[in-house]
Formats: structure tokens, sequence, C-alpha cells
């Protein structure tokens, strides 16, 4: 490991699975990871269909910053920053809407949904027409991908494309994207974006939503009182008893989830019992899902995170939720629910009342990560507590490559949890490419699978 | 009254007076009560063009 500027075996010494509290509630580092892992990598911002008109516009965030995801009047989806050339101040303050300018209330500047400097107060007459107007649009993202209907954006150009980056964890977040029975992109939000803010580090929902199985016992009041669509448990999950439970990790890329496997000619399993015109809605999904080629139909989705701040849960709930950085020691979370977009009425319903109740800041599940997510990060700001680091030994050395079950051969690192029920190679993949970003003095440093890949090619 | 136009609810059509003394027709407006779109009429050497228009220029309501 590069130990020479102290994340490595400094702060992170992952060989012994040691990682200093520090990384967690010193602001310096803090500071840092704004630029270095932040202002780099590839940042979800939103959705496509909450945008679909010409003039349409969602205020988002990338970082700790402002952003406007917005489709021009010609129809292209396009990121600026929310700040204005002149002074800074945000011109637009709105949630959400339609509009054919951007308008600064500070000095009136005005901005074209395409990000064009087109207004400046007393042109002629205070700048005497000599300002260049083209060089003051909107600040824009360097590169920007909207895949299956979400949008990703990154301030780099030295960046990789997304889905280069995504690698092939892309998968695992198509079990969001994609329709419950399997066809390309059908999903769409339900109802709107639900914000709010916790008194933690940002890293602690990222390594609980990496695959931390380990903490079911903080939801078991929640098991109890059955919240999940049958009534029962959580979730409706009996195909657990038939399948591989996995932990899967991208090494390269620092995405990870936990996953299950089903055997090759497993039968869908009654659930959503408690509303039959629910229930046959996913049971003719399933039907659908399992006729249609592609790994994917044997794969039942579970929570884990894209590198940096982005967690996927693409079981029900189905979710994508943000982890926004405030401070170090506060995260503002943003959590959009998914549905297929032509499921009928009485299911997105019935879908809604079950994510409200399972996910977000009231959602029985929710409430507990975020008890236990607070009190870590107060009681480990002290002196005395930063003096003792968190330990991530569970499953070392237990993780294999080219991992298979019953010819369905699954990407990158896989711990089986089928019997063991947690690792933590999941939180040691996430903290090694933080360790790599924070290190790194440019993408040319992070790509390692380029480097691989010419080495390989040399050799032949 | 303070005299002063209020841009913001100004409809499409409307016929403003500006600090220069041209007179505008409104061809747009996103209300946001700091910008309109409008055309010069007739009369005026910039005559068929489109122009934003900052509210501080708009002086007065014609119709």
């Amino acid at each position: 490991m590069n130990a020479t500027k102290g994340y490595h075996s400094g702060l992170l010494d992952l060989s012994k699975g040691l990682i200093s509290r520090e990384i967690f509630v010193n602001e310096e580092i803090y500071a840092q990871e704004q630029e270095r892992v932040f202002a780099r990598s590839w940042l979800f911002v939103g959705h496509e269909s909450q945008i679909p008109n010409p003039g349409d516009f969602f205020t988002s965030r990338m970082g700790e910053e402002s952003v406007i995801l917005c489709r021009d009047r010609a129809g292209t989806v396009r990121v600026f920053l929310n700040s204005c050339r002149h002074r800074g101040m945000k011109v637009c303050r709105y949630d959400d809407g339609n509009t054919t300018v951007f308008t600064c209330p500070y000095h009136g500047w005005s901005y074209g949904t395409d990000g064009r400097l087109a207004g400046v107060p007393f042109f002629r007459e205070a700048y005497h027409s000599e300002l260049d107007r083209t060089k003051l649009g909107l600040v824009e993202v360097a590169q920007l991908c909207c895949y299956k209907g979400t949008v990703w954006a990154n301030w780099d150009a030295a960046a990789p494309p997304f889905l280069e980056h995504l690698g092939e964890f892309s998968r695992f977040l198509d079990l969001i994207l994609d329709g419950w029975d399997g066809r390309e992109g059908q999903a769409e939000l339900l109802g709107g974006v639900q914000k709010w803010i916790i008194p933690c580090n940002w890293k602690w929902p990222a390594e609980n939503f990496s695959g931390d199985t380990y903490h079911n016992i903080s939801h078991r009041s929640v098991d109890l009182v059955g919240a999940g669509p049958s009534g029962r448990s959580r979730r409706d999950y009996s195909e657990l008893n038939v399948a591989r439970k996995l932990h899967v990790t991208i090494p390269d890329r620092g995405h990870q989830t936990i996953t299950y496997v089903l055997p090759k000619d497993h039968e869908p399993q009654a659930a959503y019992q408690n509303s039959p015109e629910v229930a046959e809605y996913f049971r003719h999904c399933e039907e659908e899902r399992r006729k249609r080629p592609g790994a994917n139909s044997r794969l039942m989705g579970a929570p884990g995170e894209i590198f940096p701040n982005v967690a996927l849960l693409p079981r029900q709930p189905r979710t994508l939720a943000v982890w926004h950085p405030v401070n170090a020691h506060q995260t503002e979370v943003w959590r959009f629910f998914f549905v297929d977009r032509d499921a009928p009425r009485a299911v997105k319903n019935f879908l809604r009342d079950y994510y409200i109740r399972y996910s977000g800041p009231a959602g029985m599940t929710e409430q507990d990560d975020m008890e236990n997510w607070n009190y870590a990060h107060s009681a480990s700001r002290g002196v005395i507590a930063r003096r003792y680091p968190y330990t991530y030994e569970m499953g070392m050395g237990h993780a294999v490559e080219n991992y298979e079950f019953e010819g369905l051969r699954m990407p990158g690192r896989v711990v089986d949890l089928t019997k063991a029920q947690a690792s933590e190679e999941p939180m040691r993949n996430l903290y090694r490419r933080w360790a790599q970003f924070m290190e790194a003095g440019s993408w040319d440093d992070l790509m390692t699978w380029r480097r691989d890949g010419e080495r390989r090619e040399a050799a032949e | 009254m303070s005299g002063i136009v209020n841009v913001r609810d100004l409809k499409v059509g409307t016929r403003v007076m500006l600090g220069s003394g041209a007179e505008v027709e409104i061809v747009s407006n996103p209300g946001d009560g700091v910008w309109i779109f409008v055309r010069y009429l007739a009369a005026d050497a910039e005559a068929g063009e489109d122009e934003m228009i900052f509210a501080q220029d708009v002086v007065e309501v014609r119709s």
C-alpha cells in the first residue's frame, strides 16, 4: 500500500483491519474530501422524470454545492453550479419548476436554461458594452451522463466516463432502474424527494449501506412489528431460504453490495399477500423477468453503495439515497423512491405507503439507522475516543474472485455470507477506494484498471 | 402608489415605454420581476428586434 501521504498505513491500516476515527470526525480531513473526493467523483444529481419538459428544473446538490439540473429549451439535459458569476448569489432558490431564465436576485444578471449569460443590467451604460458575456455563463459540469433515466455529473474532465467508472457494478444499479419484469429503464420517481439532516459524518451511512448485515439486530423491533408487504418481518424475502447471500465488491471502483443469487430454476414466491392486486402484479412481473435472457433474472437486490455517496436499495423499498456532506459532523440525506412507471395506480399507492413506513426520516428502519450513526459519531469525537481505531477485521482473507453459483458468475471479489451471515469486506473496499482518492494527484492515478489492461496487452 | 412599474405580472402583448423613450411590446415574461422579453415597435430604430429589458428600464405601461 502507498503510505506516503498518511491515509494508507496511517489513518487506515487495512492489512490489520484498522481505521482511525479521525477520518470521521476530523474537520481538516473533511475539507480535503471536498476537493479530493467530491470535486472529482461521479455524483448522482437526479432523474430525467423530474424534468420532462423544456425549461423544467430541479435544484440538486453535488457535495456541498448547490446545482441546477435542467432541460434547456432545446431539450438537452444540463447541470450548472447554482451560483451567479457576478457575486455568487444563488440564481435559483426553488426546489423545482419551469422557467425561461434563471435570474440572480442580487444585481439582476440573468441566464438562459442553456447557461448562457443572457441579461446584464446596464450592459451598455455601466459596462460600456465591454463585458465579454460569452465567458460568464453559469459554470457547467465537465461531464454528464444520463443512464436509464438517472442523471450523473462530474466536475473533473479527466474522470473516466460514468459507465467505465461503474464497471461491472451496473447490473446491480439496473435492478432499480429496469422494470420489475426486466424491461430496460422502466423506473420513474414516486412522489417527491425526502430530505433531512442527520448529525453524523457522511461516511456513516455510506458504510452502512455498503452492506452492513451485522447490524440487523438494531432493526429487531421493525422485524417484530411486521412492516413488510405481507405483514411479516421487514420485507417479503422468502426466497432467502434458497438463495446464496453474497457480498460483492468491485475493488478498483469502490462499489459494493449485498446481493442474493437464486437457484437456476427457482419459481417466484408468494408476496404482497395483504393486497391481491399488488400480489398479482408482482407475480406477473416475476414470471416475465424469468423469461428474459440475462443474469439479472436470478439476482435479488439488497443494499449497496456506489462510490462515494450513493446508496442503492433495489429490493423494496426501491430507492436511491444520496449522502450529501454538510460538514464533518452533519449529512443531508436525499432519498429518491422508484416504481415501475406503468404499474397500476393501486400498486403505486400500496408501495408509497410501504416506502414511507420503511424509509425516510419517519421510516421505522431509517430511524434505527440514524440513531446508531448519530451516537456512534458523537461518541467518537472526544480526544480519548479518537485514540482508539475502529476494527474492520471481520472476514479478512475470505473473499474470492470468479465466484460462480449454478452457472452465474459474479464480478469482483465475493464473500459468501450464506453461512457466515456477515463480513466487513465491503467496508474495507469502500475505505480502500476512499484512501486512494485522498492520496491520488489525478485520475491518472485512480484508473488502475486501465494500467492493468495496458500491462496485460504488453505482456501478450 | 410608487409609480414604479411592476413588470412581474405584465402580460404578453402589453406595450411599455422604456427610459430611452422607445415603445416596446412584451413577447415573453419569465415572471421573475427583473426581466421581460420585448419587441421594438415600428417607430423605433431597432424596430422588429427582440431584446431582454431590465425592469428598471421600464418607465411606463402604455396598454
